[in-house]
């Protein structure tokens, strides 16, 4: 979105903010579904959009579009939390401890790489996930992703939001969070990785 | 020195900028000797870049959706209900 553009957004132009909506309303119920389920995501989010055009004209472009809406979601989803009289917005699995590392078959025992990554045929992030094929592969491992491990990837990477941050409204230590996003980072290099190396997934 | 398996754990927190100098430095003395791990860094950094596109366009239908429900005039309150003001 150039300065133009976001200009008449805080104008209040209806135009842009349905292209704002366009761009991220699916990223916004990534982000509160693994929070909220899939049931309460939709009605979520629409409150989030409520908040949000009415707070467009405050926008001032510190942080990314994308992460000041991700924080409304998450704010509201948690008063979806509360409306449910549920305290967390972050099951406890127990699944730091396991040693699941999608990577560690990569590795010889000696801590080298057997298999390393393979050299890929796209040099920009805007044509690194176009392939049909490869959208629908991640579409369907981020389906099977753990909650906790999608929550982190949506608020990292997907919505930009600060990693200390993401600690705090989780209230999960920082040693975990690093942990859960890894692993879940991992599986989507693998994904790529093998996708590239192959043509399929 | 850092072997490869541990090198994609810091590769995380390289790229998060989330090392200390004594972390960035046995990360980059280990890159400078392990073009594998240099492939996983300069890979993982484009992938990163690339998931914040990975969610598809809402469809016309979506958005109409959601268009309807908001009003047909804006406040410009700059409040996003929870008090603060600019950041939500």
């Amino acid at each position: 979105m150039n300065t133009n553009e976001l200009q008449q957004l805080k104008a209040g132009d209806r135009t842009q903010f349905a292209e704002l909506v366009r761009q991220h309303h699916h990223a916004l119920i990534a982000l509160v579904t693994p929070i909220v389920g899939t049931s309460e995501a939709e009605e979520v989010v629409q409150n989030a959009w409520l908040k949000a055009y009415r707070a467009i004209a405050g926008f001032e472009a510190r942080a990314q579009i994308r992460t000041w809406l991700g924080r409304i979601a998450i704010n509201e989803a948690k008063m979806q939390l509360r409306k449910r009289k549920r305290e967390t917005l972050f099951a406890d699995l127990g699944e730091t401890s396991q040693n699941t590392d999608p990577l560690a078959s990569r590795f010889k025992q000696d801590g080298h790489w057997q298999h390393p990554p393979a050299s890929w045929h796209s040099d920009s992030p805007d044509s690194l996930l176009m392939s049909e094929d490869l959208a629908d592969c991640l579409d369907r491992l981020l389906t099977h992703m753990s909650d906790n491990q999608r929550t982190l990837l949506e608020m990292r990477d997907s919505g930009g939001l600060p990693f200390e941050e993401i600690c705090n409204e989780l209230s999960i230590s920082a040693s975990n969070a690093r942990v859960l996003l890894h692993r879940a980072r991992a599986q989507l290099f693998k994904l790529v990785d093998h996708y590239q190396e192959t043509g399929e997934c | 020195m850092l072997k490869c398996r541990e090198l994609v754990h810091e590769a995380d927190r390289l790229l998060d900028d989330d090392l200390n100098w004594r972390g960035r430095l046995a990360v980059r003395f280990h890159l400078l000797i392990c073009h594998h791990c240099r492939r996983y860094v300069r890979q993982l950094r484009l992938l990163l870049a690339a998931i914040p596109a990975m969610h598809k366009m809402a469809t016309e239908r979506e958005v109409a959706e959601v268009m309807s429900h908001l009003p047909a005039d804006q406040p410009h309150t700059g409040e996003t209900g929870n008090g603060r003001s600019e950041e939500p």
